[in-house]
C-alpha cells in the first residue's frame, strides 16, 4: 500500500509536468487554427493523441512483464536524465543565462512560420498546418506518456499518474478553448524548476532502490531529494544570479 | 519529420552533453560498486545523493560561468 507521501508526490508531479507540456502544445494548436484554420489544427491533434494512444496500448502491457528492479533502474535512470537538464535550464533561465520561454513569442513565431508558408503553397491542401499541430501534439504527448510511466510505473501507480496528466491536460484545454490565447501568464519557469526537482528526486529514489538501497524512513525519503535538490538549485542561483547580473 | 521527431526525442533527455555523460558515469560506477558488493547500501545511497546534484551544480556553474546564451526551449 503506497503511503499519502507516495501518492501525492506520484500526482502532484504528473499533473506539474503534463500541465507544463500541455501549455506548450496548446500554444501551436492554438497558431495553427488561428492563423490557418481550426480543421486542419483539430484534425493534427486528433491524429496525434490516436497516435499517442496507439503507443500506450503497444507499451502498455510490455511494462508488466519487466522485473520490477529493472524496470525502477531504468524508469531511475531516465527520470535523472530528464530532471536534472530541466532543473538545469530553470536554474540557468532563473539566473539569466538563458532566456525565459515565453508562450507569447512562441505563439507569434509559429504564426509568422505558417503565414509564410501559406503564401508559398496557396493552393495546396493545408498539410504543413495540420502536421505542426500534429508534431506539437505527437511531441509533447509523448513527454507527458514518458511522465506518466515515470513517476508511476516503478510504484504500480499508473492509474494515479495517468489521472494527474489527464487532468492538466484537460484543464489546459478548456482554458484555450475558453480563451483562445496562449497561456503566457503561467509561471512557466516556476514550474518547471518545481518539476525537474521532483523528478530527480524520484529519479535519485528509484536508482537507489533498484541498487538495494534501503532509504531511512522508505517513500518517506523522496521528500528529503526535494529538499536536497530544491536546496542545491535555490543555492546556485542565488550564488550564480549576481555574477550573470555583472557579465550582462 | 521523423528524424525531426527522433532528435527532439532524445533532445528530451539530452542538453548539456557533459551532464548527461556525469550521470550516466557515476550511476554506472556506483552500480558497478553496489552489484559487485564492493559497496553497502547506505554508501551507495550517500554517493548517488552527492553526485547527482554535484554533477546539476557543476554543469549550472559552467553555463554560467561561460556565460553562454542558450536558445530558450
Amino acid at each position: 500500500m503506497p503511503s499519502l507521501t507516495t501518492i501525492i508526490s506520484v500526482a502532484g508531479a504528473s499533473f506539474a509536468a503534463s500541465f507544463v507540456e500541455a501549455v506548450e502544445a496548446l500554444t501551436i494548436v492554438l497558431a495553427v487554427g488561428l492563423a490557418r484554420g481550426w480543421r486542419p489544427a483539430l484534425t493534427g491533434a486528433a491524429a496525434a493523441l490516436a497516435a499517442l494512444a496507439l503507443i500506450v496500448a503497444a507499451l502498455g502491457p510490455l511494462l508488466g512483464a519487466v522485473p520490477i528492479r529493472a524496470l525502477q533502474f531504468v524508469v531511475g535512470v531516465l527520470l535523472l536524465l530528464f530532471g536534472l537538464r530541466w532543473l538545469r535550464k530553470a536554474i540557468l533561465r532563473a539566473i539569466g543565462v538563458i532566456a525565459l520561454h515565453d508562450e507569447d513569442a512562441a505563439f507569434a513565431r509559429e504564426m509568422r512560420e505558417l503565414a509564410e508558408a501559406e503564401r508559398r503553397r496557396a493552393n495546396e491542401f493545408d498539410w504543413i498546418a495540420g502536421a505542426a499541430a500534429f508534431k506539437a501534439v505527437l511531441l509533447e504527448g509523448i513527454e507527458v506518456v514518458f511522465i506518466v510511466i515515470a513517476v508511476g510505473a516503478a510504484r504500480g501507480l499508473l492509474g494515479l499518474a495517468s489521472v494527474g496528466a489527464l487532468a492538466a491536460c484537460v484543464a489546459v484545454a478548456a482554458i484555450g478553448a475558453a480563451i483562445h490565447r496562449p497561456l503566457a501568464r503561467v509561471p512557466e519557469n516556476g514550474l518547471k524548476f518545481a518539476v525537474g526537482v521532483m523528478l530527480s528526486a524520484f529519479g535519485l529514489f528509484w536508482t537507489g532502490e533498484s541498487l538495494g538501497v534501503a532509504w531511512p524512513g522508505g517513500d518517506a525519503a523522496i521528500l528529503a531529494f526535494i529538499a536536497l535538490f530544491l536546496a542545491v538549485a535555490l543555492g546556485l542561483v542565488a550564488l550564480l544570479k549576481p555574477r550573470a547580473a555583472a557579465l550582462a | 519529420m521523423i528524424s525531426v521527431v527522433v532528435k527532439q526525442l532524445i533532445g528530451l533527455f539530452v542538453d548539456d552533453e557533459l551532464l548527461a555523460a556525469a550521470i550516466l558515469c557515476a550511476v554506472g560506477l556506483i552500480s558497478a560498486l553496489a552489484l559487485s558488493g564492493a559497496a553497502p547500501g547506505w554508501l551507495v545511497g550517500l554517493m548517488l545523493a552527492v553526485a547527482l546534484p554535484a554533477a546539476l551544480a557543476a554543469s549550472v556553474w559552467r553555463s554560467a560561468w561561460r556565460g553562454t546564451r542558450e536558445s530558450a526551449g
